[in-house]
């Protein structure tokens, strides 16, 4: 065996009413990628929040290189190498590349920190990488790719010989994670523990030497080699049986219905042209594309809070001015399920009763305005049961759930508001695999029920799943229609053609004109 | 917690997915109880050591009717904490307001009633103006309440020069005496009569606190500023007209402040440039106190009231033992980091029993 790093020994973590971790193992050794795996609420990000000094643990220890350590704070951890890079971005963006990577621990001269002595160590740290940044550039022009690979970059910097990404590829391009796993690879080389958490098996199959599984707070496989494992073993140690995908029932779609939603020739503020797309009862239309390609601002466009410049929009046959989402709900019966859950989805402040009805209060108020307070919880508890949602109780705060959970409490006010047709961007980006089957579920069993379906995803095998026709955007244009033949390969050879295709002459266009 | 406790119930009825159960916390944490507990314990005290805190017409009634402003003025306060903004104007928005009430009863010979209406249509007015204009900028409203707060402060004593001869306005309408220095002992039901220490000018706390309770707690509206504090942007995509909903915060803050402008100068007498010179400290003191979170999503009505009361509770009972003014301030700051740390104190107590109980 080599070098170990850090172990954690029976860990155990108690939040009111919940054992978060329950004894966890964790053992990092050099020169490795170790994946962390489990489904959402299993303890992941409560166990990295030990090992980062976030939370001090109720019982076990910590060992670094065989001694026993306390963390008290983020900083201590630093200080013990160990570095962490969360699932959001935490750098200044008005620092430079440069700042923001020597911001723990500055060079100065005289107490005064010494802009100039910056650049050659962040230079070190970006070319130990592979990447091609200027260390003067402000962070905030930076993508959000670029941002990780910096915050990579900040944890070599404080040396770190531990270093934790939690769920990096969830907001990258393909390109950009591949990326991504390059400086993995390199990390490794130089003989830092890498600890990868992701739920795309694919991407852990392809990096990660060791894998840790937790469910309910236990370490139900623990640091062990993961080439004596295949993808369904992870996935039954994770989900704790066997997962089988069932086939779900058949769907018609009526094409000669009249469209539920119709775009013609659509022109936006944000840089939309000529978009025209049809969704008729009972329909899901997929829209997929790239990260950026201009999906979600279409849909904001088309809910008024964008402008739309030109081209018109029919619901149901009827030609439509969308001033606001709330015009969009209570006039035309249109529901946008947000892709960003935690910002825009749902209030994490407040009780699940009023998250759910919410999109029903006008419906509710009687004379006064006031609302029984009956009524409101007898609509949250059917939606709660009908979803299956995981609650202890309706006065419960959102935050307190899971992400699977939560995005069904987004889901449910929708429901609850009885939209005729439904936009469901992105939705299961963050949602462990059982959630997500069930989530793909309900989709088609709400189209089933003849609700027309807009889903948004750049999960090319949820679209293969659900839609019946997808249609490929890329530099806010419609590039290409492909009917569903449910084939992954077929499909897939398809639409990245499409988006190969004209990829080359949008690029040259956008350089013509700036 | 170095023994193993074994989880409640057996291993698989433990929620797997994350679904905790809410923080049952018991009921002695609750906030606005141990403020009530604090004034009792505080009032027994001070009435302990100077048996005169209990005279009910020579300190308690003075006492609840400055309580009862400054519980209007904490109400104004809070009703633009809830959908997470502030009012900084709220003393100049309480001054614009009686410039009405003065004016109307000086030059327009108004009765008391219509001359509060048009004080309180004011205050709406400059409210509504100030959420407004941040509704449409999207300026933060720190910052255009601020610049408000300025304005009028420019703006009222130059109204009040403009329209009186020594900047203020003395004409009284019928009842405005009464209204002063009555209290309940004054209204008897036959041979039922109230209580001599609470005054009358308490009726307009009285509804604003019913008033501002339905709506938080009953209708629709109140909720959607609530969740327009919580969070400005779901709420939008919620179908809440957010923009609405900031324009109505701001003009019933700028109502509430107004009402407090005629109540202080109904305590006084006159209606002068100066009212509401004070407001602004008590008005973030009561709400806050009484649980209101400054980032907005939560109000607390009656705990607005407890807030002020325990502040007016201190500062009377500080004020008999003989302490001098500025030394009574510095023993009310320390008696309010006192209180707010016992709240936190007990947080963290509850919080770490039901932890062990897990």
């Amino acid at each position: 065996m080599s070098d170990v790093l850090l172990e954690c020994d029976s860990i155990v973590k108690v939040f009111p009413g919940v054992r978060a971790l329950d004894g966890v193992g964790l053992t990092m050794t050099a020169g490795s990628v170790h994946a962390l795996l489990g489904e959402n609420g299993a303890g992941k990000s409560t166990l990295i929040k030990v090992i980062t000094g976030v939370h001090t643990p109720d019982d076990g220890r910590l060992l670094r290189r065989g001694e026993e350590i306390h963390l008290r704070s983020p900083l201590d951890a630093t200080r013990a190498g160990i570095g962490v890079v969360h699932q959001e971005r935490n750098l200044i963006p008005g620092f430079s590349v440069a700042e923001n990577i020597t911001l723990q621990n500055p060079p100065s001269r005289r107490g005064l920190v010494d802009r100039d002595a910056m650049t050659a160590p962040a230079e070190r740290c970006l070319a130990e990488l592979g990447l091609d940044l200027d260390p003067h550039r402000p962070v905030r022009e930076l993508s959000v790719a670029q941002q990780q690979l910096v915050e990579i970059a900040k944890a070599l910097y404080t040396e770190s010989q531990v270093l934790l990404l939690d769920e990096p590829t969830a907001s990258l391009s393909p390109q950009e994670a591949e990326h991504l796993f390059d400086v993995v690879r390199r990390l490794k080389e130089r003989g830092t523990c890498v600890v990868f958490v992701s739920h795309k098996l694919e991407e852990v199959f392809a990096i990660c030497d060791t894998v840790t599984v937790l469910r309910d707070g236990r370490s139900v496989l623990e640091s062990a080699p993961l080439s004596d494992y295949v993808q369904d073993d992870v996935v039954t140690l994770m989900v704790g049986r066997q997962h089988s995908v069932t086939d779900m029932t058949p769907r018609t779609v009526d094409p000669t219905a009249r469209p539920a939603l119709s775009l013609s020739g659509l022109n936006t503020a944000a840089g939309h042209r000529d978009v025209s797309l049809d969704i008729r009862p009972g329909e899901i239309v997929g829209l997929y594309g790239l990260v950026g390609a201009g999906r979600s601002e279409l849909v904001k466009a088309v809910l008024g809070l964008d402008r739309v410049t030109g081209g018109e929009i029919r619901v149901d046959g009827e030609p439509a001015r969308i001033r606001s989402p709330r015009e969009a709900l209570h006039t035309y019966g249109i529901g946008y399920l947000t892709e960003n859950r935690k910002e825009e989805g749902v209030f994490l402040e407040q009780p699940i009763v009023r998250n759910i009805t919410v999109t029903v209060w006008k419906k509710l108020a009687r004379f006064l305005g006031d609302i029984s307070s009956r009524a409101e919880k007898d609509v949250a508890q059917d939606l709660v049961d009908r979803l299956g949602i995981r609650v202890s109780g309706l006065a419960q705060n959102a935050g307190e759930l899971s992400g699977g959970n939560q995005q069904k409490v987004s889901l449910a006010k929708w429901l609850a508001a009885e939209t005729r047709l439904l936009v469901v961007d992105e939705p299961t980006v963050g949602v462990d695999v059982r959630t997500k089957h069930a989530f793909h579920e309900l989709i088609w069993e709400l189209a089933r029920g003849g609700l027309p379906i807009l889903l948004i995803s750049s999960d090319l095998t949820e679209m293969i799943t659900l839609a019946d026709r997808v249609l490929v955007m890329a530099d806010h244009r419609i590039r290409g229609e492909v009917p569903n033949d449910h084939d992954y390969d077929n499909m897939s050879g398809q639409i990245i053609r499409i988006i190969h295709d004209r990829a080359h002459p949008a690029a040259a266009a956008s350089n013509g004109t700036p | 917690m170095k023994t193993a406790v074994k989880p409640p119930g057996s291993d698989t009825a433990r929620p797997t997915d994350g679904a905790r159960p809410a923080h049952r916390l018991p009921f002695w944490v609750n906030q606005q109880l141990g403020l009530l507990v604090l004034i009792v314990v505080l009032a027994a005290v001070f009435g302990t050591l100077r048996p005169a805190f209990f005279n009910e017409r020579l300190v308690l009634f003075p006492l609840l009717r400055d309580v009862s402003t400054l519980t209007v003025v904490a109400l104004a306060q809070m009703v633009v904490l809830s959908i997470g903004h502030m009012n900084l104007a709220v003393g100049r928005m309480a001054a614009f307001g009686a410039f009405f009430a003065g004016f109307g009863y000086d030059r327009l010979g108004l009765p008391l009633v219509l001359g509060l209406v048009l004080c309180l249509v004011a205050g709406a007015a400059v409210g509504a103006l100030t959420g407004w204009i941040i509704a449409r900028t999207g300026v933060n409203s720190f910052v255009v309440t601020l610049a408000m707060d300025f304005a009028l402060l420019g703006l009222v004593p130059l109204l009040y020069s403009a329209c009186t001869e020594n900047a203020a306005f003395t004409t009284r309408p019928a009842g405005l005496a009464e209204l002063r220095s009555s209290s309940l002992a004054d209204i008897c039901l036959g041979p039922v009569c109230g209580s001599p220490a609470v005054p009358q000018v308490a009726q307009f706390t009285v509804l604003a606190l019913a008033g501002l309770a339905f709506l938080y707690y009953r209708t629709r509206t109140g909720r959607e500023l609530l969740l327009t504090g919580a969070n400005p942007a779901a709420a939008e995509l919620s179908g809440i007209p957010t923009g609405r909903r900031v324009v109505l915060a701001h003009a019933l803050s700028g109502t509430l402040a107004a009402l407090a402008g005629f109540m202080a100068a109904v305590g006084t007498g006159t209606f002068r440039a100066s009212i509401g010179d004070d407001f602004m400290l008590p008005s973030f003191l009561g709400a806050v106190l009484g649980g209101t979170l400054l980032t907005g999503g939560a109000v607390s009505v009656v705990g607005a009231l407890l807030g002020t009361t325990l502040v007016g509770v201190i500062r009377k009972g500080l004020d008999l033992l003989g302490v001098g003014l500025e030394s009574l301030n510095i023993y009310l700051g320390c008696v309010l980091l006192l209180a707010l740390s016992a709240d936190r104190v007990r947080t963290v107590v509850s919080y770490r029993k039901v932890v062990r109980s897990t």
